[in-house]
């Protein structure tokens, strides 16, 4: 070192120029005690005493590190965990500070470019377990391409169907590393894997059948001799093969090996005529539990390359046992149903030309009710299958969706919300606010609500109130059939409103609800409602009040001049006299001898407190008052409020004179 | 043979060769057609392949029955019986061996040959038709040697129980009949429209298919087809086919079935009806299996059509051979 040179007493030595090949020893000394201590002591201490730039004692210690694992591959008698262990210390040196965070990644992309498969799934193993390690922030930045492209080289050397596994465990691994979004793992434009050819025995020449067998000729058969004109006959194979189906079942697999193929007419013809027969052939072959194949396996005959892993057998002598196994269906079927939902679907990346045509979209539409059905109709478990694969191919139109919308990252930004919450109050049911209070006016918001709501709060009452007393009196009710009754009148009887069976039966309804004669026994029979409400009438007729002249029955008498005469006799008659409606003139006059003494009237008039609060307030004057009270007892009494009842409140009030006034009048 | 004649064609009856690469249909107007079933299987079959090979008449009449022996075709039509060698039509040679006419009671009407079984234990032709009687013709000697009388109406089919050598017969009076074949007498007599489960009155009371294995017989027409124990002589299972069963076989654990309906029904001995496989005709009178061949192992249905349906594979049709 220079600086060694100029002397080491003491004095603060001028930052020299760094010696590479130096630093490297020393930092390789120092990882190679680290790994027997098995500690990154040394390493920092190493690096801490250089003399450097940070940089550069970074950079130097990287190829450090490197140094020591080429040398470890080199020796080739250093096993995994050596390396292993290396790496590990590397991981700790970038926590520390001390070498740059790609150092790890480089180190393991040699370890694997240099080990067997065998070592590299231990390697890998290692890879795995420190996930978190590879996701946390100060190595995900600087990592991640090295790792994809690590893994991506694995995977080149990894044959699919033999290492499935490991294939698989690099596959996760790398989906757990980036995020859904990650653009590198999408088949972003929907590319097909174009090179999946499914071979088949187009032609007789490429029989898969084998050569051997064309040799062969049938002997002793006298028939052969004279055999018209089959003399290229096909060699004789043990069942007979339907090569007209073979063919066109396998042609489809084309199709659905690149589906642009269908947007052209041509091809999308032979598309439909071959999916047709197929379908067709499916329709008619019904699976069931029970069809167990009774042919013995024939010997199979591969087509002659490597069997890759997820190719169909297509020699045709499988072509009768492949159509009785519902698993086989099963997959043809599908490959129908994601056909077209790759045809009918929106995809950002499909030429503009790719467009289907409306009878190409009937045509599709019915195909897949007809495929729907036939994965029902397959065992076992046919239904469940079928709503599985709906669902599925469902959750692919949502993942297709998110493609052509630019794959935006599932992590939601969290937003900002600090608005403090209002505390929320209760709204309160109206019955709680409408109606409570004094009887101030309820606004309903509305003039005609308000209104209506004010003319009675509580319903029930309202409903209770005289004015919708429907059900009417029995005079009212009856009066026109009384009239008729009347033989003055000479009404004939088919005339007789009795007659009429409407009235009859509202009759009848009102005298139960209203008249004591309906319950009475009577031994008399009455041959019809007629008959029997005749009666009834006459019964009524006698009892209804007589001021009315009209009701009155006269049992033969016949004056024309009875009505007049009934009526002189009414007024004279006391009874008569208290059935009589109270006039004006009477309450003025009962008004002013009460003064101010009504409100003990009002009490066995059954006036209300409120009604009396009313009434005070309308006026000030006491004959006023005593008179509105009147009124008002007669506009709730209607036609009840008649002197009778007058007098009698009169009376029962104390008030006897003027009762007694009341009646003289 | 135009449109209008080919529309109107139905195929009778089919007999394959003896080496099982030969059909041989025989139609409405007295044709018979010899396909070639090995050009028709094989992998560069044109439409040319599904034609007969050899077309010849045969007989005035319909040819209702056909036969195969060891190196003969047997043709039944109206009244006669013509025997032709298969290797002569194989060479397109169409000159019939023999004709022989059973003994008919009148000369006037000559009734039909509705079928035909062949007894290889004396050599012997069973034919039964419409003169209400079965006549056995013995094929060394070339002479009828017995008659076996009791059917009131004409015979539609026949069968053969070999193991114990009798022969059925099941006729338009609803009767099957069972005979000793040694000694011509009637050892048996089934009706079956009077069994209840069987019974079909809409439908009539003839007897149109029969076969047997020996132990079980299949019968069916107006009747539903059923399942008979031969022993017991009593019905054990019933099919619910709508229309009448014209041809019925014992095909491994099924029974096939072919009648009114353009379908072969897969049946299973406890009466399901397993599947309808449809095929082109629109009712099926004639249903043959190839056994003779391994290779050319198909089943061959024909009717009212010109079209004589191929399965290979008994689930669905593969193609069709037309006259």
């Amino acid at each position: 070192m220079l600086s060694s040179t100029s002397g080491c007493n003491g004095v603060k030595m001028s930052p020299s120029l760094f010696n590479f090949v130096d630093a490297k020893d020393k930092f390789t000394a120092s990882a190679r005690h680290a790994l027997d201590g098995k500690t990154s002591k040394p390493l920092i201490n190493a690096f801490n005493q250089f003399p450097g730039n940070e940089a550069e004692k970074k950079t130097t210690f990287d190829q450090a590190l490197r140094g020591v694992l080429g040398d470890q591959i080199v020796k080739q008698k250093a096993n995994c965990d050596e390396y292993l262990s290396l790496i590990y210390l590397s991981i700790d040196a970038v926590t520390e500070g001390i070498c740059s965070a790609t150092t790890p990644f480089l180190l393991l992309g040699d370890v694997l470019d240099c080990l067997p498969l065998d070592q590299c799934d231990k390697i890998f193993s290692f890879v795995e377990k420190n996930v978190s390690t590879w996701k946390s922030n100060s190595f995900y930045t600087a990592g991640k391409n090295y790792l994809l492209r690590m893994c991506n080289d694995l995977l080149r050397r990894l044959s699919k169907s033999q290492n499935t596994v490991f294939c698989g465990r690099i596959q996760l691994f790398l989906a757990r590393l980036f995020p859904l979004s990650e653009k590198s793992g999408l088949n972003l434009q929907s590319q097909f894997n174009l090179e999946n050819i499914t071979v088949f025995n187009k032609n007789e020449q490429e029989s898969t059948l084998g050569q051997k067998h064309t040799e062969e000729k049938e002997d002793g058969m006298e028939v052969e001799e004279g055999e018209m004109g089959e003399d290229d006959a096909p060699a004789p194979c043990s069942i007979p093969i339907d090569y007209n189906l073979y063919r066109k079942f396998w042609t489809l697999q084309d199709y659905f090996r690149n589906p642009v193929q269908c947007y052209d007419k041509f091809s999308w013809m032979t598309f439909l005529k071959f999916s047709e027969e197929t379908l067709a052939v499916f329709k008619s072959f019904k699976l069931d539990d029970m069809q167990a194949s009774k042919r013995k396996l024939e010997e199979l005959r591969a087509s002659g390359e490597d069997v890759y892993f997820a190719k169909f057998l297509t020699n045709e002598k499988l072509m009768d046992l492949q159509l009785s196994d519902s698993n086989f269906r099963r997959h043809i079927l599908l490959q129908y149903l994601i056909l077209f939902q790759y045809l009918k679907g929106q995809v950002k990346f499909k030429s503009s030309s790719c467009v289907l045509h409306d009878d190409q979209s009937v045509w599709i539409e019915e195909t897949s009710k007809l495929v729907y059905q036939l994965l029902k109709e397959i065992p076992p478990d046919g239904n469940k299958f079928a709503a599985m694969v709906q669902h599925i191919l469902n959750t692919e139109e949502n993942w297709n969706g998110w493609k052509n919308e630019g794959c935006p990252s599932f992590v939601k930004e969290r937003t900002v919300d600090d608005k403090p919450k209002r505390p929320t109050r209760k709204r309160q049911a109206p019955e709680d606010f409408l109606g409570k209070g004094p009887d101030s006016k309820i606004f309903m918001g509305n003039d005609e609500l308000t209104r209506l709501w004010n003319l009675n709060h509580d319903n029930m009452e309202a409903c209770k109130s005289d004015s919708r007393e429907f059900m009417p009196s029995l005079d009212e009710f009856f009066t026109e059939a009384i009239e008729q009754a009347d033989p003055a009148n000479m009404v004939e009887d088919e005339y007789k409103v009795v007659r009429n069976p409407n009235y009859g039966w509202r009759a009848l309804r009102l005298l139960s609800r209203r008249s004591p004669h309906f319950f009475q026994p009577t031994n008399q029979k009455f041959k019809s409602l007629a008959d029997y409400l005749d009666s009834m009438v006459s019964k009524l007729a006698k009892e209804l009040p007589k001021d009315i002249p009209s009701e009155e029955i006269k049992t033969g008498e016949e004056d024309d001049d009875d009505n007049g005469d009934n009526l002189l006799k009414d007024s004279n008659d006391s009874p008569s006299i208290q059935s009589k409606m109270v006039s004006n003139q009477q309450m003025d006059d009962i008004a002013a001898k009460l003064g101010a003494q009504w409100k003990t009237l009002a009490s066995h008039l059954e006036m209300k407190a409120a009604e009396m609060r009313e009434i005070e307030t309308d006026s000030e004057d006491v004959d006023m008052q005593a008179k509105l009270l009147l009124v008002a007892w007669q506009d709730r009494e209607g036609t009840q409020a008649n002197v009778e009842s007058l007098v009698a409140a009169l009376n029962a009030a104390g008030f006897s004179q003027i009762a007694d006034c009341l009646n003289e009048a | 043979m135009g449109p209008v004649e080919l529309l109107h064609m139905s195929v009778f009856s089919q007999s394959f060769s003896p080496c099982g690469r030969f059909l041989a249909a025989g139609n409405s107007y007295g044709e018979i057609a010899v396909f070639s079933l090995s050009a028709a299987l094989s992998p560069d079959a044109t439409a040319l392949s599904q034609k007969p090979v050899l077309t010849f008449t045969a007989h005035e009449g319909p040819v209702f029955s056909l036969l195969s022996t060891d190196c003969h075709l047997m043709s039944a039509g109206n009244g006669e019986i013509s025997c032709w060698s298969w290797s002569d039509l194989t060479k397109k040679n169409v000159k019939p061996l023999w004709t022989k006419r059973p003994n008919y009671k009148s000369s006037l009407e000559i009734p039909e040959i509705n079928a035909m079984v062949l007894n290889t234990r004396d050599n012997s032709l069973v034919v039964g038709g419409g003169d209400n009687n079965i006549h056995i013709l013995d094929l060394e000697h070339g002479i009828f040697k017995t008659v076996l009388q009791g059917h009131s109406d004409y015979v539609h089919c026949l069968s053969l129980r070999e193991r114990e050598a009798e022969i059925l017969s099941g006729g338009e009076d609803g009767a099957v009949r069972m005979w000793d074949s040694r000694t011509g007498q009637s050892v048996h007599c089934v009706e079956i429209y009077k069994y209840e489960s069987c019974a079909r009155p809409q439908y009539g009371k003839w007897i149109s298919c029969l076969t047997t294995d020996s132990d079980w017989m299949l019968c069916g027409g107006g009747p539903s087809l059923s399942l008979w124990h031969l022993r017991s002589l009593s019905p054990t299972s019933i099919f619910t086919l709508t229309g009448c069963q014209r041809q019925t076989s014992f095909y491994q654990d099924m029974i096939l079935a072919v009648g009114e309906g353009p379908s072969v029904a897969h049946c299973l001995l406890g009466g399901e009806v397993k599947a309808q496989i449809p095929c082109t005709p629109q009712s099926l009178n004639t249903l043959q299996l190839n056994t003779n061949s391994a290779e050319h192992r198909m089943l061959t249905v024909g009717g009212s059509s010109n079209h004589i349906d191929v399965f290979t594979n008994l689930s669905y049709r593969a193609f069709s051979l037309s006259f």
